[in-house]
C-alpha cells in the first residue's frame, strides 16, 4: 500500500475507533448520542453487507440480485441454534457463516455448472432468494410468518448489548475485516483472476483461469460474509420474519452501495454506504420539514431517487471515481 | 450617555425599568409551561403508506385538539408537540427513528403500525425506558415480552379471533349451522399469520373446518391463482386476515369470479373500510369483518367522523385508534402531572381511560394489553359499514348466509 494511502487508512481507522467516544461511553466528548451511533453502525453494516456482494458482484463481476439468500441464512441458522437448540449466539455466528458459505457454494456451483451468466446468474439468484423466503415462510421450524423472537437479555456473553456502542464496534470490526479482505483481493493471485473474469471470462478461460473454480469461491466466500451479516442484524434487532430475513430490499442495499460507491473497489461500498445512509437520513428529517405541508415524506423520497439518478448518471463507475479524477488531477498538476 | 444631555435621573430609571424587564420576561416565559413532545412513528412511505398517513392524521388532530383545549392542565397547559417519524417500513428505520426521538427528547412514542416494525421499535424505547403507545400492530407478540414500557389499547388478534369465532358461530347456528367449511387466505407475515392459525385452531369449536389456509405476499397484485383454488375447494366460507390492498383486490377478484360463497369474514381485514365500501359496493356487499371500529353512537366519534371527511380524508380505523391513543397518554399525563417518564408508566398502567370513540370499557392494563377492548363485528350493506355486534352498539342486524350470485 503506497504510504500516502496507509497514512489516510490508518486516519480513518483512528478516527472511526475514537467516533463513539465522541458520543458514548461514560463521558462522552460532545453529547450522548445513541442515534449518531445508530447511524454509524448501520453505515458500518451497510458497509459490510455490501462489500460481500463486492466480492462476487464487483471483483468477480458476478451480478447478484437475490444476495439476501445469504443474510437471512445466517440470521435464521443462527436464530434456530440460539432460540431452538439453546446455543449461545457467539457459538452459532460462525455456523452462520459457514452455513452462508455452504448456500453460496452451492448456487454457484448449480449455476455456474449450468452455465448461467450475466443476467441469467441474477435472476436465479433473485429466484433462490424467493425460494428461500417461501420455504422460511412455511416450514415450522422457522415458525412460518410468525417470524422468530430472541429475547431481549442485554449482557455481552448473550451477543446483545445495552450500551449500542458495542454494536457499533462489532460493525466497525467486520467493516475493517472486510476493507482488508477486498485490499487482499486486489493484491492476490485469486483477486486478478477474479477480475480477469469480471473483464472477459472467456480470455481468462483461454489463459488457463479454472473460471468455474474461481467464481465458486468467490461466491462461497461471499456468502459466508453476508451470512455473518445476517446474525449480526438478528441479534440486534431481536426479530426477524421471512420479509425481513429475504425480503428483496436488502439484497437492493447490498447492490446499491456497492454500485453507488465504486463496485469492485476496496472503499466503494464504504463510500455508497455513507453516501446512501447520511442522505437518507437528510431527506427523511427534510420530509418532516417542508412548510405548510403536513406530510412531504413522499416528496423526500423524490429527492433522494432524483440523487441516486444524478449519481449514477454522471458517476457510472460510483462515487471512488471522484478520488481518482481527483489524484489524477493532482497527479497532474 | 448622560453626555448626551439626559438627565442622571432619567438614566437610572431607564436602566432600572430595563433590568426589571429583563429580569422579568423569563418570569414571564417561565409561566409558559414546557411542551410535552410525543414521537409518531408511523410508515408514511413505503407499501402501506396510507394506513401510516392516517395514522398520522389521528394522532396529529388529537394533538391539535388537546392543545385548543388547553394542553396538559395538571402540568400548567403544557402543549403537547409531535415529533414526526417515518419507519418506512423498514425495522432498523423504526428503531432509527426511535433513537432520534429519545434525542429530541419524547416523553412517549405513539406507533407503529407493522408488527415487526413494533417489536423492534418498542424494545429500543425501553433501554431509555420510555412509554411507547401501540395504535394499530395487532401481533400480541408486541405485549408479551415483559417490558414495561409497551401499552396497546385495542384488542389484539387474539381477543379479535376470540370474539370473531363468537360472531360468526352465533350467526352460523342462527342461519341454520349450513356453514360448515372455510379457507383462511392470509398474509405471510406475522399479523396474518398468527391470525390464520388463531383461527384455524378455533373455528372447530362452531363446527367449522378450515380446508386449506392460503398464504400470500406483500405486496400481491393478482389474486386469480387463489380465487380458482377457493372455486375448486368450494368452501362454505372464506376468511381474510391482510392489509388493505390486498384485501381489496381478493374481495374484487372473487366477486368478479363470482365465486359463491355463504359469507366472507374476515378477522383484522385491513381493507375493510369506507374506501374500499364506498368505492366497491357490489364487491364488498354483505362482507363481514371483525376489527377496530369507533363507536357509532358517540357523539364526539361521530363530530370528529365529519371534522375527518370534511378535510377529505376518510374515517379509517388507523385515524380514530391513533387519536384515541394519543388521548389515553394525554389522561396519563394530566394524572402523572409530569412527563417524568417512570411516572407516566405508572399513570399509563393504571389507567382506566374511558375512550369516548371507542366502544371500550374503560383502560384496565395487563402486561400492557387492554383487556377493556372490544373489536365489534361489522358488515358492509349497500355501501355502507353497519355494526352488527355486539349488540350494545349495533346500527343493523347482519345478513347471513349472503344471497347468492344469479
Amino acid at each position: 500500500m503506497p504510504r500516502r494511502a496507509a497514512i489516510w487508512c490508518a486516519l480513518g481507522l483512528g478516527a472511526a475507533v475514537v467516533y463513539p467516544l465522541l458520543f458514548g461511553g461514560p463521558a462522552p466528548l460532545l453529547w450522548r448520542s445513541s442515534y449518531a451511533l445508530n447511524v454509524a453502525f448501520l453505515i458500518l453494516f451497510a458497509a459490510f453487507i455490501g462489500q460481500s456482494w463486492n466480492v462476487a458482484g464487483g471483483f468477480a463481476g458476478q451480478t447478484s440480485f437475490g444476495h439476501v439468500v445469504f443474510f437471512g441464512t445466517g440470521a435464521y441458522v443462527s436464530t434456530i441454534l440460539h432460540v431452538t437448540w439453546g446455543w449461545n449466539p457467539w457459538a452459532a455466528w460462525p455456523m452462520a457463516a459457514a452455513a452462508g458459505a455452504i448456500v453460496g457454494w452451492l448456487i454457484a456451483t448449480l449455476s455456474f455448472r449450468a452455465g448461467l451468466r450475466g443476467s441469467y446468474f441474477a435472476l436465479i439468484t433473485l429466484a433462490f432468494a424467493e425460494a428461500f423466503r417461501i420455504l422460511a415462510n412455511s416450514a415450522p421450524f422457522t415458525r412460518g410468518g410468525l417470524g422468530m423472537l430472541i429475547t431481549a437479555d442485554p449482557r455481552a456473553a448473550n451477543f446483545q448489548f445495552r450500551d449500542p456502542v458495542w454494536f457499533y464496534y462489532v460493525a466497525l470490526a467486520l467493516c475493517v475485516a472486510s476493507l482488508a479482505l477486498a485490499w487482499w483481493l486486489t493484491r492476490s493471485r485469486f483477486g486478478a483472476r477474479l477480475v480477469a473474469i469480471r473483464e472477459n471470462e472467456d480470455a481468462a478461460r483461454a489463459l488457463g483461469i479454472d473460471v468455474f473454480r474461481e467464481k465458486v469461491r468467490a461466491l462461497t466466500l461471499s456468502g459466508a460474509m453476508c451470512a455473518a451479516g445476517g446474525t449480526v442484524y438478528a441479534q440486534k434487532y431481536l426479530y426477524i420474519d421471512p420479509s425481513i430475513a429475504f425480503g428483496v430490499d436488502k439484497s437492493v442495499e447490498m447492490l446499491l452501495v456497492s454500485m453507488i460507491g465504486g463496485a469492485g473497489t476496496v472503499f466503494g461500498p464504504l463510500i455508497g454506504a455513507t453516501a446512501l445512509h447520511l442522505v437518507g437520513e437528510v431527506t427523511r428529517d427534510l420530509g418532516n420539514m417542508v412548510p405548510g405541508v403536513k406530510n412531504a415524506q413522499p416528496l423526500a423520497l423524490i429527492v433522494y431517487g432524483v440523487i441516486l439518478i444524478a449519481i449514477v448518471r454522471y458517476l457510472p463507475d460510483g462515487l471512488m471515481s471522484l478520488f481518482r479524477r481527483a489524484r489524477r488531477r493532482g497527479g497532474g498538476a | 450617555m448622560i453626555g448626551t444631555g439626559a438627565s442622571r435621573r432619567a438614566f437610572i430609571a431607564g436602566t432600572t425599568a430595563m433590568a426589571a424587564g429583563s429580569l422579568g420576561l423569563p418570569s414571564i416565559g417561565g409561566a409558559q409551561a414546557k411542551p410535552v413532545k410525543v414521537g409518531l412513528i408511523h410508515p408514511v412511505t413505503g407499501f402501506v403508506a396510507y394506513n401510516g398517513q392516517q395514522s398520522r392524521l389521528g394522532a396529529t388532530m388529537a394533538i391539535e385538539d388537546l392543545n385548543r383545549a388547553g394542553g396538559v392542565k395538571s402540568m400548567g397547559g403544557a402543549k403537547l408537540e409531535a415529533v414526526l417519524g417515518d419507519s418506512q417500513s423498514k425495522v432498523e428505520v423504526g428503531v432509527s427513528e426511535v433513537e432520534k426521538m429519545n434525542e429530541a427528547g419524547v416523553a412517549a412514542y405513539v406507533g407503529c403500525f407493522q408488527s415487526p416494525v413494533g417489536i423492534a421499535a418498542t424494545q429500543a424505547a425501553a433501554k431509555y425506558n420510555t412509554p411507547f403507545l401501540i395504535d394499530v400492530g395487532a401481533s400480541d407478540l408486541l405485549v408479551k415480552r415483559g417490558l414495561k414500557n409497551v401499552f396497546r389499547m385495542k384488542p389484539g388478534f387474539g381477543r379479535c379471533v376470540d370474539d370473531g369465532i363468537a360472531a360468526l358461530g352465533a350467526l352460523n347456528k342462527g342461519a341454520g349451522g349450513g356453514a360448515k367449511t372455510a379457507v383462511i387466505v392470509h398474509e405471510s407475515g406475522e399479523f396474518g399469520t398468527g391470525t390464520a392459525k388463531l383461527l384455524a385452531g378455533k373455528l372447530p369449536s362452531i363446527g367449522i373446518e378450515a380446508k386449506e389456509l392460503i398464504a400470500h405476499d406483500n405486496p400481491t397484485r393478482n389474486f386469480d391463482n387463489i380465487a380458482l383454488r377457493i372455486r375448486s375447494l368450494a368452501p362454505h366460507i372464506v376468511m381474510m386476515s391482510n392489509y388493505g390492498n390486498e384485501y381489496m383486490l381478493l374481495a374484487r377478484t372473487l366477486f368478479q369470479q363470482k365465486v359463491d360463497l355463504m359469507g366472507m369474514f374476515s378477522v383484522l381485514g385491513g381493507g375493510f373500510n369506507y374506501k374500499f365500501v364506498k368505492e366497491m359496493a357490489d364487491a364488498s356487499q354483505y362482507m363481514m369483518d371483525t376489527n377496530h371500529w369507533f363507536n357509532p353512537l358517540s357523539a364526539s366519534a361521530q363530530a370528529l367522523k365529519k371534522r375527518v371527511e370534511a378535510g377529505g380524508a376518510l374515517f379509517t380505523f388507523e385515524v380514530y385508534l391513533s387519536y384515541t391513543s394519543v388521548a389515553l397518554l394525554a389522561d396519563a399525563l394530566e394524572r402523572a402531572g409530569s412527563a417524568d417518564k417512570e411516572k407516566l408508566i405508572d399513570a399509563l398502567g393504571k389507567s382506566t381511560f374511558k375512550a369516548d370513540l371507542m366502544p371500550y370499557g374503560p383502560t384496565k392494563f395487563v402486561d400492557g394489553q387492554n383487556e377493556g377492548g372490544l373489536p365489534a363485528v361489522m358488515q358492509s350493506l349497500k355501501g355502507e359499514i353497519e355494526v352488527v355486534a355486539p349488540a350494545q352498539f349495533a346500527s343493523a342486524k347482519a345478513v347471513f348466509p349472503r344471497p347468492k350470485f344469479n
